[in-house]
């Protein structure tokens, strides 16, 4: 570089760029984003070939390599398996909001699932201090649903009578 | 499984890693370190055949760079492979190019890693790895504090923060000796708790102290035949061996094995290498954050129990310890991160040809290994020895 | 090359200009599945070792595209390597991890969802700098038709030459079951399509088009063991040209015909108007087809109008399958090509059989026209 920088403005080009997405479901997300819409139901899908849980339902379970074979209910209830507080606001990369902190997003082990196959979601309480492995949690279902992993807004604490 | 033929490492350039590089765009960047590497190697550009690219395209919202960047890194005229896996992109780079080596597809092949973070946001690029169906609203970035939760657990809250701090400082002190290195903050061992206070929580207990920089740099590897090798007679880095081991999409957070432990288990079984901590001489781990750079120390060991913990307390990682650890300061001083990888990779070649200035370890190194770490826990890595393989024996 | 390396099995999904039913895990999904029945394989040691992937960030909008593929090609705590460029460029690797010995088996796996975003121009433009050529508002569309423009008139092909090569096209696409577009056109249909990067019309212009494909990939010595009709790679080349259209020439073939020398000294091809039986052409645009045989030397530079006008398309068997105009989506092109070659090998290509057929070419590109070239000699 030439010396002639050290003094030089640098101009930066500043470009907001965005390609409108439509990200299909699928057979097997799609009839668990219904359930969540229509039923406020949680379904899991069992692979026979292992006995595991997918939550949310995929195509193809990575561990036996198979599809899932069998739907069933689970939740709404559910343990705690690790959770995140987050203190770092990033923006919301779908929406570039950014998000109030500290808020906390945990792994959910529903009820009615056999081994671990934990939900990824947000996690709220009124003091998220007793947020804490293991704690009982339950999926809050948004009012008006569309078909997204919003439907279940978040999963509250459920809190221990002392 | 043998390898058709010899692989070594015969340069290696790196461009300024910083924060702020508006003084270069992307192309130019790639050209500083494409320069250095050839330098190093004492070859020009007509002496490469190949040149092998990759980064993270969201980051720069740059489509197939590689085209643009044709014109930093020399690539008109000749072969060219574009690859990219994550974080672990410059391992797979530096796998790529031993692979096209050795396949004798091609004599002299060059890997360019690179990303220009400030061009774009980095937390928001990394979050949208998470499927846009189930996750991308949930994930952090690389952001998580479950790795420093276990450790506590695990450890006592105490001595966990304590080593994770540790080992912060020295990797701090490993970068003071690296010019190259993006940041170095002089932190003092005496104040680790004030300065672990002091710092913003991002995740549980994951700080920003322990947390890797966010940098523009990147990062060239050349790797030779080994007729070329000899034909310049060339000190050379040999590539061994390299493994690769992914995971699935989701995290689960059940009991299996890391990926850091099983790759390491298989590369060391098809190397014969039985105690790695007396056997390979230096090691350049991908630490995107001192607490998984603890606690992977231990993987990568394959050790049991808090030795992992009694290395860093009793300085064995220290560059003049017994099992120097980053001698150059790591991720958490430099993390451009599609160059990331890639920059192990070439600081363990540095060490192993002894071109690594002032952070070469102060004993003779036969042996080096490096790590490459990205999507949702892949590990992948690649072992150099001063010593071509024997392949007539191997085989 | 010393040791051979073969494709053993390949499996594509219909392409499809819209394929909304599934996600990308389910298109890659249903041709995994497929090739792993052909050989009885799943992954693991003596068994499948490794795998290629490949697709491209910005098309998926995702972040390590390829993480959301590890499950469907089964690479839970196996090796995966995501080449993101054109799928010929996959196979040009994964050849070489299994040529280095560090791999046997390696499955292929790419996709590439071309509707899923607004536009594929909007992603194309995406790989012009910022600086100067995205503002000029380029994509691979406008640089093709740059393109167009200049070898039109260096090898002197006519509009009327075009419209025929997209008949053709569609004649092929007819037998082949897993083609996109498949409805006859004629000549004047094509000639009254709207101009949408002149002298480009919009019947010249490959459809937006969904897919994925699937291969194995073995060594020499288990390829006999995989299969009955192994397909063997023979040769291989690739080749950049420079960035900026400017100081390209656009109207050549610096790039394809560097990486056809590459891939014809490998295979000891000398005479390729004589030595090929099978030709396929990623023809994303019609003028492509004749600028690209030049190219890989099916005739002479600057002849590729008296080339189509001789009929050398038919004399020289290009694009049985209907080619890329028939609707590939971008980085399946080269590999499409590929598929399409292995399966002529086979004597698979039902009715558009090329009688046997020994050697063929594939050629595959990437980036604004055609500045990545590869080439890929198969023989059975």
């Amino acid at each position: 570089m030439s010396e002639a920088n050290t003094e030089q403005e640098l101009i930066v080009s500043r470009q907001i760029l965005s390609i409108n997405q439509t990200f299909s479901t699928g057979p097997v997300m799609g009839r668990f984003l219904i359930e969540l819409r229509d039923n406020k139901r949680i379904m899991a899908l069992r692979c026979s070939a292992n006995g595991r849980y997918l939550l949310p339902p995929r195509e193809v379970d990575a561990m036996s390599v198979t599809e899932g074979d069998e739907w069933i209910e689970v939740g709404p209830g559910g343990t705690l398996r690790e959770y995140d507080v987050v203190y770092y606001a990033s923006p919301d990369p779908l929406t570039g909001e950014t998000r109030d902190v500290p808020y906390v997003i945990g792994w959910v082990n529903l009820d009615g699932v056999e081994g671990i196959a934990p939900l990824w979601h947000l996690v709220e309480a009124d003091d998220i201090s007793k947020i804490k492995t293991g704690a009982r949690v339950e999926a809050i279902f948004a009012e008006k649903r569309s078909g997204t992993m919003e439907d279940i807004k978040h999963f509250k604490l459920i809190e221990e009578e002392a | 499984m043998s390898k058709n033929r010899n692989v070594g490492i015969i340069g290696c350039g790196m461009s300024k890693f910083s924060s702020h590089r508006e003084e270069v765009n992307q192309p130019e960047m790639i050209f500083e370190a494409v320069e250095e590497a050839l330098a190093d190697a004492g070859i020009t550009m007509d002496d490469v055949e190949c040149i092998v690219h990759g980064n993270m395209e969201l980051f720069e919202m740059v489509h197939q760079p590689d085209m643009w960047h044709a014109l930093g890194t020399g690539t008109r005229g000749k072969s060219g492979v574009r690859l990219t896996t994550g974080g672990t992109t410059g391992a797979t780079l530096a796998c790529a190019a031993d692979n096209l080596v050795a396949s004798g597809l091609h004599d002299v092949v060059m890997a360019v890693g690179f990303e220009k973070l400030q061009e774009g946001h980095t937390t928001g690029g990394i979050s949208n790895m998470a499927d846009p169906l189930w996750g991308r609203k949930l994930q952090a970035g690389a952001l998580t504090g479950t790795t420093a939760l276990q450790m506590i657990d695990k450890f006592g809250e105490e001595r966990a923060k304590a080593c994770a701090m540790k080992h912060r400082v020295i990797m701090d002190e490993h970068a003071a000796l690296n010019e190259k290195a993006h940041r170095c903050f002089n932190l003092e061992r005496s104040f680790i708790t004030e300065m672990m206070d002091a710092s913003p929580q991002l995740v549980g207990e994951l700080r920003m102290i322990h947390m890797c920089s966010q940098s523009d740099g990147a990062c060239v590897v050349i790797f030779a035949s080994e007729a070329k090798v000899e034909e310049w007679k060339k000190k050379a880095a040999w590539v061994h061996d390299h493994e690769t081991v992914h995971r699935e999409e989701s995290i689960i957070f059940t009991e299996e094995k890391t990926t850091h432990r099983v790759s390491a288990e298989r590369i060391y079984a098809r190397n014969g290498i039985t105690n790695p901590r007396e056997e390979i001489d230096v090691f350049e781990m991908y630490d995107p954050s001192s607490w998984w750079g603890l606690h992977w120390l231990g993987e990568f060991l394959l050790l049991d129990g808090d030795e992992h913990l009694q290395m860093v307390e009793n300085d064995e990682i220290c560059i003049n310890g017994k099992f120097p650890v980053n001698p150059s300061g790591g991720v958490v001083a430099s993390n451009p991160i599609g160059a990331t990888a890639l920059v192990r990779v070439a600081e363990a070649a540095m060490q192993v040809r002894g071109t690594a200035g002032k952070h070469q370890v102060p004993k003779p190194v036969h042996k080096a290994l490096a790590s490459g770490f990205g999507g949702t826990m892949w590990s992948t890595l690649m072992l150099l020895s001063d010593e071509k393989l024997n392949l007539e024996e191997a085989s | 090359m010393g040791k051979r390396v073969a494709i053993c099995a390949v499996a594509q999904t219909k392409y499809e200009s819209n394929k909304w039913q599934q996600r990308m895990q389910g298109l890659v999904w249903e041709v995994v599945k497929d090739v792993k029945e052909q050989v009885g394989l799943g992954f693991g040691p003596r068994e499948i070792e490794s795998s290629v992937t490949c697709s491209d960030d910005l098309f998926d909008a995702r972040t390590i595209s390829d993480n959301a593929i590890t499950d469907v090609v089964g690479a839970h705590f196996q090796g995966e390597e995501k080449v993101a460029a054109d799928g010929s460029q996959a196979v040009y690797y994964a050849v070489s991890q299994i040529l280095s010995g560090h791999h046997d088996v390696v499955l292929l796996a790419g996709h590439c969802k071309e509707s899923q975003g607004a536009s594929r121009n909007q992603v194309t433009h995406l790989a012009f700098d910022p600086f100067f050529t995205r503002p000029i508002g380029l994509d691979y569309l406008a640089a093709a038709g740059l393109q167009a423009r200049a070898y039109m008139a260096a090898s002197g092909v006519t509009d009327e030459q075009l419209a025929d090569v997209v008949v053709r096209s569609r004649q092929w696409a007819a037998k082949n079951p897993l083609a996109n577009a498949q409805d006859a056109v004629t000549r004047e249909d094509v000639m009254a399509s709207p101009m949408v990067a002149d002298p480009i019309r919009e019947g010249h212009v490959y459809p937006v088009s969904d897919g994925a494909i699937a291969m194995i990939l073995a060594s020499e010595e288990r390829a006999q063991e995989l299969c009955d009709n192994p397909v063997w790679i023979t040769g291989l080349g690739n080749c950049y040209d420079t960035f900026y259209l400017g100081e390209r020439e656009l109207e050549g073939n610096f790039s394809l015909s560097k990486a056809a020398e590459r891939a014809y000294k490998m295979a000891g091809v000398t005479d390729p108007k004589a030595e090929l039986d099978v030709v396929e052409i990623a023809d994303q645009y019609a003028y492509q087809q004749a600028q690209v045989a030049e190219g890989l030397g099916l005739c002479g530079a600057g002849e590729g109008g008296a080339w189509l006008e001789a009929g050398g398309p038919d004399a020289q068997n290009v694009n049985r399958s209907g080619g890329m105009l028939a609707g590939n989506p971008l980085l399946m092109g080269g590999l499409a090509r590929v598929a399409e070659c292995v399966l002529q090998l086979q004597g698979e290509a039902g009715d558009r059989q090329v009688a046997g057929a020994k050697r063929a070419v594939a050629q595959g590109s990437t980036g604004p026209a055609g500045q990545l070239q590869t080439v890929v000699v198969l023989e059975n």
